[in-house]
Order: structure tokens, then C-alpha cells, then sequence
């Protein structure tokens, strides 16, 4: 094998070459290079996937570099700004410099598949920012944010390149917006200090705002305002929460710290499922990121903001920006206050069924508009997602996760098929359509295919996610007496996703073709082909290998998962102690996974006091006051 | 050249931004007045502008120099105490106060000449009024307070009218003077009253005896006197900041008023008058029991503070105009920061530094958005309202840009000053125990959001109606000036904000009791 390994190396060379050399003969150097270039990308990210070509460059660079994650967030956005001081007349140079940083970060984000997703923190970097405030550059990733890093880097560019098929306006403008969305959801899903986590979470909110607003349809105002508004009511009161509980570490510890690993120690005051502290910031961070989601009932703002979004904007906002709702309510919700995330997930796994997934779904059937059609089935699928983390099981969260990325690769490519024909069309009725599979076959295979992953059918990969999201439920302990019912639920959603899917597919493509406007229509171009090429592969890819993914999320979503019954199971003895819930502690540090904490500014504090304080004595005392298991850090005096 | 500064009396050194800026006045005044100008020559502003700008820039670079020396350090620097006060805190607020005043110059020396309002008088109004404020954002006495309040005030109304020909302007004029004065009355009814209450006519006097008779060692204390006197102060204080319900003047004297000036009046009229508020309320009624929130002020500064941002917020989305919306959205702000001034109440939740970094960063981002819209306007097609501004954004992108930096730091959008100066108000209010007046502020910043973005939507995403008025940007090196300032001022605040808090937070400890 070693001695082949080169072979391997340079497999996405060889299959890119022979790809672009056997084009078809009408096709020009620039498209042959292109393709190349796109397969090349293609070939190298899968192969990064394959856990022994993981292994092997693991041997090659056992350490990560640091400054990986760095370079993943600075790339875009700094070449976002750069964009803008381009000269808009050159339009090649503007999309060409684009193409250039987006093909850099997708290269540069795959070497974080390089190495071992043991539990813990992964090409971590922090840097003191606002030191008054205790605000740190900390950027890590682990094995559930590392996917969506992917997904991001993925999908933006597959955005932005179809974009540039039907847009022809401001088009420097629109691939700055691209990058800096890129740069911002990229720092979002990589940041641990909530201060610059919510730095990137309101800085995403503007690009996509002048997306919509620019480039989107005829009611694109009110849509792009509804988004912002709605998005920015959650965000303003998880700002409220997070500085509430950065005061109580402070008022804990006597150190101010925004960071992620400080603030997971902390136990507000409260009862479990009664209004108090706990419950108020548990809401509030919660809040924002259902509206994220879209959870019902604060899942109006999707439907306006993904029909009047142009093609790639959709594709943005449904692959990537609606998992910042997920991702942030597994890691910040369950996260900081488990106790109230598992008192409250029944109750909140009964609205993901009934209001996400079977009210979405039948809100997809009744739609005209194919894009809304997509929009509200996208609701049904994040409502699996959602019930995946409710239910919490390792089996559901892995799947939850593996329903992030298969959700954004089928509703990214459905989304680039309706605008496919939008852009031929100029509608979206399905009533305008008919016997398109006469005049495009292709098209129509294609989007066939895509509804079967979206469908979950055995094969595509939307299948594996939302199985292991059924199963989990259904062995769910946290859901109590009503997990099976819920899975029961989950399951006719499945159906009716079927239903309203495999209606508009019979309504577009099959049947007479009547409207004369239809006859004369093109099959979908080489650039349409192209920016959907690695949706599709990866449907099969990730339907037939999931354990690609699963294999290396499952330590981190096991130690999560342990971690997060640790701690409920703490909250519900605190929930009979009234000294205990009345007023905030820390969490015992044993509580958390071993080097979960490592990085926390808390503990590089007390590393630094160790050798100050070095007598065996106040070694003991300190591994005392740990042992017992309530108070690891006396407030304010002990420091 | 020692010998020199040795010949200087030491309190002319504590009171050197002051007198420096004083002192550009009378000279520009006195060149004006003596100078000819042959006809058809540029007008005065073409060198007064210029002119205050330096004086003021000169009064900002003293306050900054004092600062370094230290006022500890200073010897004359209790030599004019009571009556004015030289520590950190008035120094930060004169440097602040000059900053909006120079920033005004620099408008006013675009705005004037392409409005046909150049006449010479302006730039003695703006100094003196900028002088005004110095004092009252110094003053320890109520003598001296009141003086610097009248000699602040006299010289806005006076710019307010600045465009004589206009009703609007006039009427705008009479009912802030008519206001002004009420207002002005009732603060000095009040003083009056408080000399009655406690024989005092100084702040720390003043604050003694309120200190001593709430201890109980002053027996023969009549509390109907005080706290009608501080009825009165207070409603004094909070026209003077307009907070709701004594903001009925605010929006038609800042529509009506020339832009520059409504720029002035909505940073440093308003920063002034918050240094008044923060002195009176922190040394005249800083002990504990008028802080608390039981038998104090602190309730009656929420009750204002709630009903400001609600009021101003909900009616600034209505209008149509988007001079009377950013007078609607100063209003709102006043109400944030009235935010800042309850949790003032408990002296270790840094409330103050808040206050004072939010004033910086209101300030900069204020005085670049009235900026960016003198900018936007020409004469005869100025920018009004949000039809005028419909696709500036893509006919001048600059001036688009700058008003769209400006709005998003009012927004309070990450990355600019404005975010931090809410991020410290609300952290204060949560270390204060007042959550509930956190949450209305946040959720207020979400209704603020959508009139803000309503101009971006204009400039960016709308094409002007055929035939409809548009604005057509004017050209001006002072405007542009004072935006890229501005600009500047607003990323560094935003993104580095830490050594300022640090000068926040080191100007606060000059007030701690």
C-alpha cells in the first residue's frame, strides 16, 4: 500500500484530467478547465472523507496547526473586503478572484478531515482580544462542528457559481457578500468564546439581508426586513442571556470570561421547568436559535425570505445558515443549561412533530409555488433535525447532525433546480408545468433523484439521517412515555414528505405537456450540470457510506452525550435542594469529558497559580474542595 | 520658555481647554468682524470653518494633554472648585464636547456655503455654545451650572434660527427657546429651592447635607423642599436630554434647524447635558438612600428611560422624514442611555464608564449620520426624506456608504462603536439587577433596527420613481473630512474598544464618592 500511496495522492489529478480531456468535442478550453478543476475539488474532498486517507496523512502531520482555523475565517473575509476595491468593469478578474479564495478555503478546510476526531477541542487557537473583558479569539472545532465547517465551505461556493448564471447585476457586490457570509458562518460554527461567536451570528445577518434585498424577486423587501427583524428579536435576547450569565461567572469566579468552556461550568439559579433564572436564559438563548431553525410558530420569516432570495441565496440560507439554529441549540442550549433542555424536551419534541414536521408538511402539499413548496419542507426537515436533539439519544444527535448536512445537500440542490427553471420560466406555479420530461430529460432525472434524498428513500443519504433520528427517538428515555407516539409521528412525516414531494414531481414532469411555452425549452447547461454534479454525488456517496461521518462524530457526540446526562442528572438532584437552586455555583470539573475544559481561561488561571501556591498542602486542600463535588472555586475570596 | 509658563497662573493651566477654546472664539470673531472681503470672493466659511475646527481641535488636544499630566498633578486645579471642576471627568466630557463642536465646524463649513447661509456669525455661535458646555460639563455649583447651561443654550437657539427666511427654521427656534427656557427655569427654581432646603449652593455641599440629614445627624431637615426640588431637576435635566414626555420640542427644532447644527445639538448639546445629569445626580443626591431604588431616583430615571426608548422608538418608524427620524432615534438613544444612568445605583456594576463610552460612541456615530446626510443633499435637493435618498447607493456609493456605516453603528450592528456602547449599557443594567430594563432595551434595539434599515433598503435596494425628487450628493472637503473622522472614530470604537474603556472607566473613577 505505501508504496501505491502516491497513486493515491494524485488520484484527483488524474480523474480530473481524464475528465476534462474526454469532454465533448464542442467544448471550450475555459469549460474543460473548469471542470477539471471542479472534479479535481470533488475527487479531493471525497477522498479526504475516506478515514484511511485520514490515517495516513495523520502519520505524515500528527499536530494541528493552529492557525487553520484562522486562516478559514480570515481567507473569506478578507478577501471579501479586498473584492470591493476591485474595478467593477472587470467582471472575469472579480469572479475569477472569487472562485480563487472559495476553491482556497474549500482546499484549506479539508485538511481539518486529516486528522483523528478524538473527544475534545481540535486546531484550537485563542488569543486575548478585549482583555478588560475577558474576550478571546478561542477558535476550536470538534467532531459535530467540523461538518458543518465543511458544509460551508461546500455549498457557499456552489452558491455563489450559480448564482453568477442569472445574476448579471453588481455583480462585485454580490460576490463580496458571498464571501463575507462565508467568513461569518465559518467563524460562527468555529467559535468558543460566545462574545465572537455572537460577533459572526449578527455579522451574517447583513450580507444575507443585502442578498435578499438586492438580487432577490418582486416582494423582496419585505422579505429581506421580516428576515432581519425576526433573526435580530432572538439574537438581542440571547445577547441579554449571555451577558446575564457572563455577570454571574464573574460574580462566581471574580474573572470576566465570555468563553464557552467558563460558561459551561456555571449552574444558574432556578428550578427545573420554573420560571427563574435558568429557565429565562435557557429560553432565550433557545428562542433565537428556533427562530433559526425555523421552529413553529417563528417559522414565517423562512417561506418570504427563501421565495424572494435569488437561486444561491436560498441555497445559503436552507444548506447552511437555517443549521446555525441546530448547531447553536445543540452546542449552546443543551450545552449550557442541560437541566432545562432535557426538562423541557418532550414538550419541545412534540412541537418539532406537530408543528415542524407534519404541519411543514402539509403546508408543503398545499403550496403552488414550487420554491415555498421547498421553503416549507424544509421546516419539516429541520423538524427532524430538532427532534433528533431532543430526543438526545447518541443514535439521534449523530443523526440530527448527518440531517444537517444530507438536509443542506438536498435542499441546496433542489433549491438550484427550481431556479433552474425559474431562470427558463420566469414562474414557479406548479400549475405552469407539465410533461417537462419530455423536453428535458436530464433535468427532470435529475430532479428526481434529488426528491429521493429529500424523500429519505434507502440508497440516497437522506434515508440514513432520518432513520437514526426515528430510532433514536423512539429509544429515547428523555422523551419519557411519549417517545414511541413521537416516533410513530416522525414516521407518517416521512410519508407525507413523500406525498407532497412525488405530487409536484408527477404535477412538473409527467403527464401532457400542454402549456405551449414549455415545448421549447433547454436541458440544463454545462454550469447548471456543474453546480450540481457534487450535490448529487454526495447523495449517493453519504448514502452509501455513512459511517464516513458517523465513524468520526460519533466520539464527540458520545462524550456530549454523557456529559449532557451528567449534568441534567445533577440539575434534577439540585431541583430538590432548595440551597442548592437558589443561587449560582460552578459545575464540578469532573462532570466534563477529560480535556473538555482544556483552553478554559478559568483553568489556565489556576495553572498559573499552581506554582505560586505550591505547597502539598494546598495541593490537598484544592483537590479537596474539587472531591466534594459542590463548590470547585468559593466565590470571589478563594482566588 | 519656562519662565513663560511659570509667569501663568496655575489655574489658568487647569482651565486651559476651556480658555484656549474661548480664546479661538473672541480671535475668529474679531478677524471677522475687521476683515473685507471684496465682493465676489468666497465666503467667510472658507477660513472660519477651518478656524474652529483648529480652535476646537486645539481645546480637544489641551483636555487630552491635561489628561496625561493627571488633574492630581495639576496645582490650580482646586483653585476654581467649586464653581469648575478639574478631574478626569470633565476633562474626558470637554474632550468629548469639542470633538462634536469640531465635527460641526467641519459640516457647517460644507453645509453653509451651498445653502447660501454663510454668514460669519455661525462659527462665534458654535464656539461659544461649545463653550458653554465645557463649563456645564464642569460646573460644581449650581451658580456656575446654570451659567454654562444659559450660555450653551442661548448660543443653539440662535443657530437653530440660523436660516432666517425659513419658517420652519423660526418656528423651530421659538419653541426651543420657549422650551429652553421653561426648562431652564424649572432647573433654577429647583436650585433655588435645593439652596433652601440644605443653605448650599455647591454640588458637594449640597450632597453633604442631603448625606447628613438622611443619617439622621441633621434633624431639622425639610424633605418637602428637597424632594420638590428634585422634582424639579429632574424634569430640568430630562428636557434637556429630551427624554419622554418632555421631548415634544426635539423633533420639529432638529428638522427645522440647519443640519450641522441639528448634528450639534444631538451630540454635544445632549452630551452636555447627560455630564449635568451624571454630576448632579452622583454628588448632589449620591447618597445612599436617594440611590436606591426604594426611596430614590433611580425609579423615576427608569420609569423616564422606558418610556423614552418605547415612545421614541415606536414613533421614529413612522415618519417619513429621515431628519425627524434620527431626531426621533437621539431621543431613543437618550433613552438608552437613561438605561446606564438608573444602574448607576450600584456603584460596582460599571455603569458609569458605560454611560461615558456610550456617549463617545453616540457621538461619533450621530454627528457621522447627520454627516453623511448633509453630504447626500445639495441645495435645492437635499435629503429629506427616504423617496429623496432611493438609489443613492449606486449614484454616489460613497456617501451611501458612509450613511449606511453610521446607521449600522446606531443599529448597533457588531464591529462598530455602537454595539460596544450597548453591549456595556446592558451589562451594566444586568450587574445592577435590572434585568427587565435590559430586556426592553434589547427589544427596543430590534424595533430601531427596522427604521434604520429602511434607509439602507432606500439607498440600496429601490430606484428612484421617474420625476420624483432625488437628493444629489454635494461635494465638500470639510463634509468628507469630518465623515472619514467620523468613520474612523466609529470602527476603531468598534473594533478595539478596549483602551477606550479603559479611558471611560479611569474618567468614572474621578466621580466614584
Amino acid at each position: 500500500m505505501s508504496e501505491l500511496s502516491w497513486l493515491f495522492a494524485l488520484l484527483p489529478a488524474i480523474v480530473a484530467g481524464v475528465v476534462a480531456a474526454y469532454l465533448p468535442r464542442e467544448a471550450q478550453a475555459k469549460h474543460r478547465f473548469a471542470l477539471g478543476a471542479v472534479i479535481f475539488l470533488l475527487v479531493a474532498g471525497i477522498g479526504a472523507l475516506w478515514p484511511e486517507a485520514a490515517a495516513e496523512e495523520a502519520q505524515d502531520k500528527a499536530e494541528e496547526w493552529p492557525y487553520l482555523l484562522d486562516l478559514l475565517v480570515a481567507l473569506p473575509l478578507v478577501g471579501g473586503i479586498f473584492v470591493l476595491f476591485l474595478p467593477r468593469q472587470m467582471l472575469t478578474l472579480v469572479r475569477g478572484f472569487t472562485y480563487a479564495i472559495f476553491a482556497a478555503t474549500f482546499v484549506a478546510s479539508l485538511w481539518l478531515l486529516g486528522i483523528d476526531y478524538a473527544p475534545g477541542w481540535h486546531f484550537v487557537h485563542i488569543t486575548p482580544w478585549i482583555e478588560s473583558f475577558g474576550i478571546r479569539w478561542h477558535v476550536a472545532v470538534d467532531g459535530i462542528s467540523v461538518w458543518l465547517v465543511i458544509l460551508a465551505t461546500f455549498t457557499t461556493p456552489i452558491a455563489a457559481f450559480s448564482s453568477f448564471g442569472s445574476i448579471h447585476k453588481n455583480i462585485k457586490e454580490l460576490c463580496a457578500a458571498y464571501l463575507l457570509l462565508e467568513a461569518a458562518m465559518i467563524g460562527s460554527f468555529v467559535a468558543l468564546d460566545l462574545f465572537v461567536f455572537y460577533l459572526f451570528w449578527e455579522l451574517m445577518l447583513v450580507p444575507m439581508f443585502l442578498m435578499i434585498g438586492v438580487w432577490g424577486g418582486a416582494d423582496r423587501i419585505k422579505a429581506a426586513i421580516k428576515f432581519f427583524v425576526f433573526t435580530m428579536a432572538g439574537s438581542v435576547l440571547m445577547l441579554g442571556a449571555l451577558l446575564y450569565m457572563v455577570w454571574t461567572h464573574h460574580q462566581l469566579t471574580g474573572q470576566w470570561s465570555f468563553d464557552y468552556l467558563d460558561l459551561v461550568q456555571v449552574i444558574l439559579p432556578g428550578q427545573l421547568g420554573s420560571w427563574g433564572a435558568q429557565a429565562a436564559c435557557f429560553w432565550a438563548f433557545s428562542l433565537a436559535f428556533f427562530v433559526k431553525v425555523p421552529m413553529f410558530p417563528v417559522h414565517t420569516w423562512l417561506p418570504d425570505a427563501h421565495t424572494e432570495a435569488p437561486t444561491g441565496g436560498s441555497v445559503v440560507l436552507a444548506a447552511v445558515m437555517l443549521k446555525f439554529g441546530t448547531y447553536g441549540y445543540l452546542r449552546f442550549s443543551m450545552g449550557l443549561f442541560p437541566g432545562q433542555a432535557t426538562t423541557y424536551a418532550p414538550t419541545l419534541a412534540g412541537v418539532a412533530i406537530m408543528g415542524g414536521i407534519l404541519y411543514g408538511a402539509l403546508c408543503a402539499w398545499k403550496q403552488n409555488d414550487v420554491k415555498r413548496l421547498v421553503a416549507y419542507s424544509s421546516v419539516a426537515h429541520l423538524g427532524f433535525v430538532m427532534l433528533g436533539l431532543f430526543g438526545a439519544t447518541v443514535s439521534g444527535i449523530q443523526g440530527g447532525i448527518l440531517q444537517m448536512i444530507n438536509h443542506g445537500i438536498a435542499t441546496g440542490a433542489l433549491f438550484l433546480l427550481v431556479g433552474v427553471i425559474y431562470d427558463r420560466r420566469h414562474t414557479r406555479e406548479v400549475s405552469e408545468f407539465g410533461g417537462l420530461a419530455k423536453v428535458m430529460p436530464v433535468y427532470a432525472a435529475l430532479f428526481v433523484i434529488v426528491t429521493m434524498a429529500s424523500i429519505g428513500v434507502p440508497g440516497t443519504n437522506g434515508f440514513v439521517g432520518e432513520f437514526m433520528i426515528i430510532a433514536g427517538t423512539y429509544v429515547s428515555e428523555r422523551l419519557n412515555q411519549f417517545s414511541s407516539i413521537q416516533a410513530v409521528g416522525a414516521a407518517f412525516g416521512v410519508i407525507l414528505a413523500a406525498v407532497y414531494m412525488l405530487s409536484v414531481v408527477q404535477k412538473m414532469f409527467f403527464g401532457p405537456l400542454t402549456h405551449p411555452k414549455n415545448k421549447r425549452l433547454n436541458d440544463i447547461t454545462v454550469r447548471e450540470g456543474l453546480a450540481l454534479a457534487p450535490l448529487i454525488a454526495l447523495i449517493f456517496i453519504l448514502g452509501w457510506f455513512p459511517r464516513l461521518l458517523l465513524d468520526r462524530m460519533e466520539p464527540a457526540v458520545a462524550a456530549f452525550r454523557t456529559q449532557l446526562v451528567n449534568l441534567s442528572e445533577l440539575a434534577k438532584s439540585d431541583h430538590m435542594q432548595p440551597a442548592r437552586y437558589s443561587a449560582a455555583r460552578l459545575a464540578p470539573a469532573e462532570m466534563f469529558g477529560s480535556g473538555y475544559l482544556d483552553g478554559a481561561p478559568s483553568l489556565e488561571a489556576e495553572k498559573k497559580d499552581e506554582p505560586e501556591s505550591a505547597g502539598a498542602d494546598a495541593q490537598a486542600a484544592a483537590l479537596e474542595v474539587r472531591d466534594d463535588g459542590t463548590v470547585r472555586a468559593a466565590p470571589g475570596g478563594a482566588r | 520658555m519656562s519662565s513663560l509658563i511659570a509667569w501663568i497662573p496655575d489655574v489658568f493651566v487647569a482651565l486651559a481647554p476651556l480658555l484656549v477654546v474661548t480664546l479661538g472664539g473672541v480671535l475668529l470673531m474679531l478677524s471677522e468682524v475687521l476683515s473685507k472681503r471684496p465682493a465676489g470672493s468666497s465666503g467667510p466659511s472658507s477660513d472660519l470653518a477651518m478656524g474652529s475646527f483648529l480652535a476646537m481641535g486645539t481645546g480637544a488636544v489641551v483636555a487630552l494633554a491635561l489628561w496625561f499630566v493627571g488633574p492630581e498633578n495639576l496645582a490650580g486645579a482646586e483653585d476654581a472648585a467649586p464653581y469648575l471642576i478639574v478631574d478626569r471627568f470633565s476633562l474626558f466630557f470637554q474632550l468629548l464636547l469639542c470633538l462634536g463642536g469640531a465635527l460641526a465646524a467641519l459640516l457647517a463649513g460644507g453645509y453653509l456655503p451651498e445653502h447660501r447661509l454663510d454668514r460669519g456669525e455661525f462659527y462665534p455661535l458654535l464656539i461659544f455654545g461649545t463653550v458653554g458646555a465645557m463649563i456645564l460639563a464642569a460646573a460644581g455649583d449650581i451658580l456656575s451650572l446654570f451659567l454654562g447651561l444659559e450660555t450653551m443654550s442661548l448660543a443653539v437657539y440662535a443657530m437653530v434660527g440660523f436660516r432666517r427666511g425659513s419658517m420652519r427654521s423660526t418656528e423651530a427656534a421659538v419653541k426651543y427657546f420657549l422650551l429652553g427656557s421653561f426648562a431652564a427655569a424649572l432647573l433654577l427654581y429647583g436650585g433655588a429651592l435645593l439652596y433652601g432646603a440644605t443653605g448650599k449652593t455647591d454640588l458637594v455641599g449640597i450632597g453633604e447635607a442631603v448625606r447628613a440629614a438622611a443619617d439622621g445627624t441633621q434633624t431639622t431637615f425639610s424633605w418637602g423642599l428637597l424632594l420638590v426640588a428634585m422634582a424639579l431637576i429632574l424634569a430640568g435635566l430630562a428636557f434637556k436630554v429630551s427624554a419622554v414626555p418632555f421631548h415634544m420640542w426635539t423633533p420639529d427644532a432638529y428638522e427645522g434647524a440647519p443640519t450641522p447644527v441639528t448634528s450639534y445639538m444631538a451630540v454635544a448639546v445632549k452630551s452636555a447635558a447627560f455630564a449635568m445629569m451624571l454630576r448632579v445626580l452622583l454628588t448632589a443626591f449620591g447618597d445612599p438612600s436617594s440611590m436606591s431604588w426604594g426611596s430614590g431616583w433611580p425609579p423615576v430615571i427608569a420609569f423616564l428611560a422606558v418610556l423614552t426608548m418605547t415612545v421614541a422608538n415606536l414613533v421614529a418608524g413612522q415618519q417619513e422624514s429621515v431628519k425627524r427620524m434620527l431626531a426621533y432615534s437621539s431621543i431613543a438613544h437618550a433613552g438608552y442611555v437613561l438605561v446606564g444612568v438608573v444602574a448607576l445605583m450600584k456603584s460596582d456594576s460599571g455603569a458609569q464608564e458605560a454611560v461615558l463610552f456610550y456617549l463617545l460612541a453616540y457621538t461619533v456615530s450621530t454627528a457621522g449620520a447627520f454627516g453623511a446626510l448633509v453630504l447626500c443633499g445639495s441645495r435645492g435637493r437635499e435629503a429629506v426624506s427616504y423617496e429623496d435618498l432611493s438609489g443613492i447607493g449606486k449614484r454616489h456609493p460613497a456617501a451611501a456608504l458612509a450613511l449606511s456605516l453610521f446607521l449600522l453603528s446606531l443599529t448597533g450592528v457588531p464591529a462598530t462603536a455602537g454595539f460596544f456602547g450597548k453591549l456595556y449599557i446592558v451589562k451594566a443594567s444586568i450587574g445592577a439587577g435590572l434585568h427587565v430594563l435590559a430586556v426592553v432595551l434589547l427589544l427596543n434595539s430590534v424595533v430601531a433596527a427596522y427604521y434604520y434599515l429602511r434607509v439602507l433598503v432606500y439607498m440600496y435596494m429601490r430606484e428612484p420613481a421617474p420625476g420624483a425628487p432625488i437628493a444629489i450628493p454635494m461635494k465638500s472637503g470639510y463634509v468628507s473630512t469630518a465623515l472619514v473622522l467620523s468613520a474612523a472614530l466609529v470602527l476603531l470604537l468598534g473594533i478595539f474598544p478596549s483602551s477606550w474603556l479603559e479611558l471611560a472607566t479611569s474618567a468614572a473613577l474621578a466621580m466614584a464618592p
